[in-house]
């Protein structure tokens, strides 16, 4: 797997680190570093906690996501 | 309730369609995009059962859902070709599964093979992506690893006890949006 951390947007809250159950990330220096890439199964949890969205997971397998309301979605990109 | 309305509803139902009870289908109908609303709306349904079993069962809603979905798994692999190696039987499995959940085996990077012994146990990790389980849970703003995926442990324990003639058990490592990690232990 090929993990990228955005350096600029990383604020090294350390979520990740803590979240991932594979410790696929250290901080280093008050960033995040995917030291462990090669143990990642893709679970994007990381993603999900990350509150600066400065993660960037290359040639991962992404789910089927037929729970997306289309609609809603719709809706919301008129307004955003 | 109007006249007219009454004649739109006798509309929206009539065809000139001949259909002759011989006739299998030879695909799904109506297409995919048009299934979209039933599809949230089975979504929906599964998990108000869900929520209410839970409120009413407390933390016996897993052991029904387990037992369930057990049941399925025996149920459903009979028919499949009887396998005692380990990973012929995830290859049954997996065509089992097919549609509504995919699964990979996987390692860390410091393990060897994949069928792992550690402390007098013997598993394998399997990473589930595709899993009709998850979407239904994040459908209704549910949490992972609940009585409907227990469904699904149950569902994956009986089959691979069914195909293999061997006891197993799932545990539930890691839940994530895109992907979970479980742990089929063998006995
Ligand atoms: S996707 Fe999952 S396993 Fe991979 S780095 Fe993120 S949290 Fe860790
Ligand atoms: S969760 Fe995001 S912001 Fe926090 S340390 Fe990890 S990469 Fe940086």
């Amino acid at each position: 797997m090929d993990i990228h951390v955005d350096k600029d947007a990383c604020v090294g809250c350390g979520l990740c680190v803590k979240d991932c159950p594979m410790h696929v990330y250290e901080l280093q220096d008050s960033v995040s570093v995917a030291v462990r890439p090669n143990n990642c199964m893709g679970c994007l949890s990381c993603h999900e906690i990350c509150p600066a969205q400065a993660l960037e997971h290359r040639g991962i397998y992404a789910a089927r996501r037929h729970y997306i309301d289309i609609k809603v979605c719709e809706m919301l990109r008129k307004v955003v | 309730m109007s006249a007219g309305y009454i004649d739109e509803l006798h509309e929206a139902f009539h065809s000139d369609l001949v259909y002759r009870s011989e006739e299998i289908p030879l695909e799904c109908s109506p297409k995919p995009k048009e299934m979209e609303q039933t599809l949230h709306g089975v979504m929906k349904l599964n998990g108000l059962v869900i929520r209410s079993l839970e409120e009413i069962a407390g933390r016996g809603a897993n052991a029904v859902t387990y037992r369930a979905g057990k049941k399925f798994g025996h149920e459903v692999a009979k028919y499949f070709q009887k396998r005692e190696d380990v990973e012929g039987a995830l290859h049954e499995l997996s065509d089992l599964l097919r549609g509504q959940y995919s699964f990979e085996v996987w390692k860390p990077e410091d393990k060897e093979t994949f069928i792992i012994e550690e402390n007098g146990e013997t598993f394998i990790y399997l990473v589930f992506h595709d899993c009709i389980v998850r979407q239904t849970l994040r459908r209704n703003g549910l949490d992972q690893g609940g009585p409907l995926c227990q469904t699904l442990f149950g569902y994956v324990v009986g089959a691979i006890e069914e195909i293999t003639g061997r006891k197993a058990k799932l545990e539930i490592v890691h839940t994530g949006p895109n992907a979970c990690l479980k742990k089929l232990v063998l006995k």
